[in-house]
């Protein structure tokens, strides 16, 4: 532990070795690190808190003992957040990880109380000395499910169920479309927002409306529940989603997942802190990073498609390639990307528009 | 299958969750105790409905259980309310506080499991009418409820029962005086209430929406609060805005399927929109408000 020697620690260092006269088992080890992962959501058994949380056991294997991980989960952004996120670093842990956006100011403000401390935050884009965000580059994924999706679909209409229309989701509904368009360009999406981050039966009525429009393959973006999934699974749908497989949930109709693995990341941040140079960061990670990664893919993609997709994802690996390369016209037949160009990472965080194929207006 | 199509397939069963916990509120409220908790005490419903349908394979027990865990919960607010006559406002925040935070709890091992529907039950000859036909393929709970709409319409304005309710809520003090007992008559109405709440609950958690996830409840607590107001206290007004609040939120998804250029934002204030009107247009004189609301609604009786 990092600690620095004050009235608190001494006390409890006190209490720990009392207790630890008293029980064989001591109750604090000098060498352990603590560490505390946050989210906002249950984590279940899928889910963006989920992946998290395997980051978080896959440091507890590399490192055994000598690191203990707390789980705080359900924990609503704002002021009680700010409370917690500071009793946990009273309580000597030194490395936070912050699953949700909406916990960057309070983390912000904790980071530079406390310089000895790390934290990694998500989906965030401040950085400080101790601070770094994280988050995915779902849209590589989303591309090769976009090519994925127009092998299948017979309506060539694509629906998508999207939690906010912010930059994150826009940005991985456009690679999806413009996915499918590689292969067929007549292939048109629907969007449609619940403008919540969390209501199952909304999201499942978002689907059914997009199946009664008849899309006959539906992108699950940013649902952390199954609702869209098994609605379509009952409708005879394909579907993906993100961050973790739900394909026990739709065992006949999953089209795949485009997963998100956080271990070597936490891995490498955790080696940092405790050698000592951790340095805050922005780590956007793709396929390249070993972070974006595509699992469970439908046994009904035909085995040629199935080959020009892995040949793309390798492209798409090595930096060959780019999902947001031009030429790109956006829904107002516009020429929003001129040929030969590539968008740079910051045009991509911050897209608020969407391609030529997606027939749902954005929303203002 | 069109956008109308749609609206009107889906319609009913998004009514119904928001209509068994406003029928129950009705009640409560006819009998002039306002109960606050019933978010908490549909997401407890949930819970427990889900538990139970998951584990034995019958969504007839979890039903049963949704009720009577509802029921259990409220006994806690009508302790507080009746017994120690505490204000209402408050009592009803606080146990509905409590009911979410127990079925977080009694959830937290069945977080994301799902469960297999209930087959829709088509009304032989009307559901084979174009367009329309839709409407009447509906699962058997959605019959039922609309069937106890009826029969709770018929007891509250057509029986003995009914009128005891009423005078209770009306005039708590004349009730007593002419011999009925104003604390039993409010408990009763408040179990009811929270049954209702813990059915609706299990609807959307066992059969709506056929998955357990901490917070599904998202609102439509809230929104049965607003319909009973809407409604303003009339069972067949609570049962069309119901279906009109049913139809408006499935309005809003599909108009964003389609492609149209609304914005889905806006419709999907509208209930909200028209429960404040409500609200005013009954206020806006001393004789409408008398003549719409429970005179004695949210008022601490010392029997």
């Amino acid at each position: 532990m990092k600690n620095n020697l004050n009235r608190r620690s001494f006390l409890r260092t006190s209490l720990a070795a009392g207790t630890a006269l008293a029980l064989p088992v001591p109750a604090f080890a000098a060498d352990v690190l603590n560490i505390v992962l946050i989210v906002p959501s249950p984590a279940a058994d899928v889910g963006w808190s989920h992946t998290l949380e395997l980051g978080t056991k896959a440091l507890e294997a590399e490192y055994g003992d000598k690191v203990k991980v707390s789980l705080l989960e359900n924990i609503a952004e704002g002021p009680d957040a700010d409370r917690i996120m500071n009793k946990t670093v009273a309580d000597g842990n030194t490395f936070l990880i912050l699953g949700s956006f909406g916990y960057m100011n309070g983390g912000l403000k904790l980071a530079a109380a406390h310089p000895e401390v790390s934290i990694l935050h998500a989906s965030g884009y401040q950085t400080a000395a101790n601070f770094s965000p994280f988050g995915a580059r779902y849209y590589q994924g989303t591309y090769l499910m976009g090519m994925a999706a127009a092998s299948l679909t017979k309506s060539k209409k694509l629906g998508c169920v999207g939690a906010f229309p912010i930059p994150e989701l826009i940005t991985s509904i456009n690679a999806w479309t413009l996915g499918a368009q590689s292969v067929d360009p007549s292939i048109e999406v629907s969007v449609v927002w619940v403008n919540s981050w969390f209501d199952p039966a909304a999201e499942q009525n978002a689907a059914k409306a997009l199946l009664a429009q008849g899309c006959d393959v539906i992108f699950s973006n940013a649902q952390d529940t199954p609702s869209v999934v098994t609605a379509c699974e009952a409708a005879g749908a394909y579907v993906f989603n993100l961050n973790s497989s739900m394909a026990t949930y739709a065992p006949t109709k999953y089209l795949g997942v485009v997963g998100t693995d956080w271990a070597p990341y936490f891995k490498a941040s955790v080696a940092a802190h405790l050698a000592g140079t951790f340095k805050g960061a922005s780590a956007w990670l793709g396929i390249a990073d070993n972070c974006v990664f595509l699992a469970d893919w439908s046994k009904d993609i035909p085995a040629d498609m199935a080959a020009k997709i892995a040949d793309a994802q390798g492209k798409i690996a090595s930096g060959a390639f780019s999902p947001f390369t031009g030429p790109i016209t956006d829904q107002a037949d516009a020429v929003h990307v001129a040929a030969g160009v590539t968008l740079g990472d910051d045009d991509i965080l911050s897209m608020d528009w969407h391609v030529k194929g997606v027939t749902t207006p954005l929303p203002k | 299958m069109n956008a109308v199509e749609f609206i009107l397939a889906g319609m009913l069963a998004a009514a119904t969750p928001m209509l068994l916990a406003a029928l129950g509120e009705m009640v409560t409220e006819r009998s002039g105790v306002l109960n606050l908790g019933i978010e908490g005490m549909m997401a407890l419903g949930a819970a427990l409905g889900f538990m139970v349908t998951y584990s034995s394979g019958s969504h007839a027990l979890g039903f049963v259980v949704a009720a009577a865990g509802g029921a259990a919960i409220s006994m806690v607010f009508a302790a507080l309310a009746l017994g120690f006559v505490a204000n209402q406002v408050v009592a009803g925040l606080a146990v509905g506080v409590l009911a979410s935070g127990l079925s977080s709890l009694l959830g937290k091992p069945f977080e994301s499991q799902t469960l297999i529907a209930l087959p829709k039950l088509a009304l032989p000859g009307l559901a084979e009418i174009p367009v329309v036909g839709v409407l009447f393929q509906q699962d058997i709970v959605v019959w039922l409820t609309l069937l106890l709409a009826l029969a709770i319409w018929g007891v509250l304005n057509h029986s003995r029962l009914g009128l005891i309710v009423r005078a209770v809520g009306e005039n708590p003090h004349a009730a007593r005086a002419v011999g009925f007992s104003v604390i039993t008559i409010r408990c009763a109405a408040i179990a009811f209430g929270g049954a209702m709440a813990g059915i609706a609950g299990a609807y959307a958690s066992t059969v709506y929406t056929p998955l357990w996830a901490d917070g599904m409840i998202a609102g439509r607590g809230w929104i049965a609060l607003a319909l009973v107001v809407f409604g303003t206290w009339q069972t067949g007004r609570v049962v069309f805005g119901a279906f009109l609040f049913g139809a408006l939120s499935l309005a809003d998804l599909t108009a964003q399927a389609v492609g149209a250029s609304v914005p889905s934002q806006l419709l999907a204030c509208i209930p909200y929109g028209v429960t404040i009107l409500m609200l005013a247009v009954i206020s806006s004189n001393r004789k409408r408000l008398r003549l719409n609301s429970i005179a004695s609604l949210g008022q601490p009786f010392e029997g």
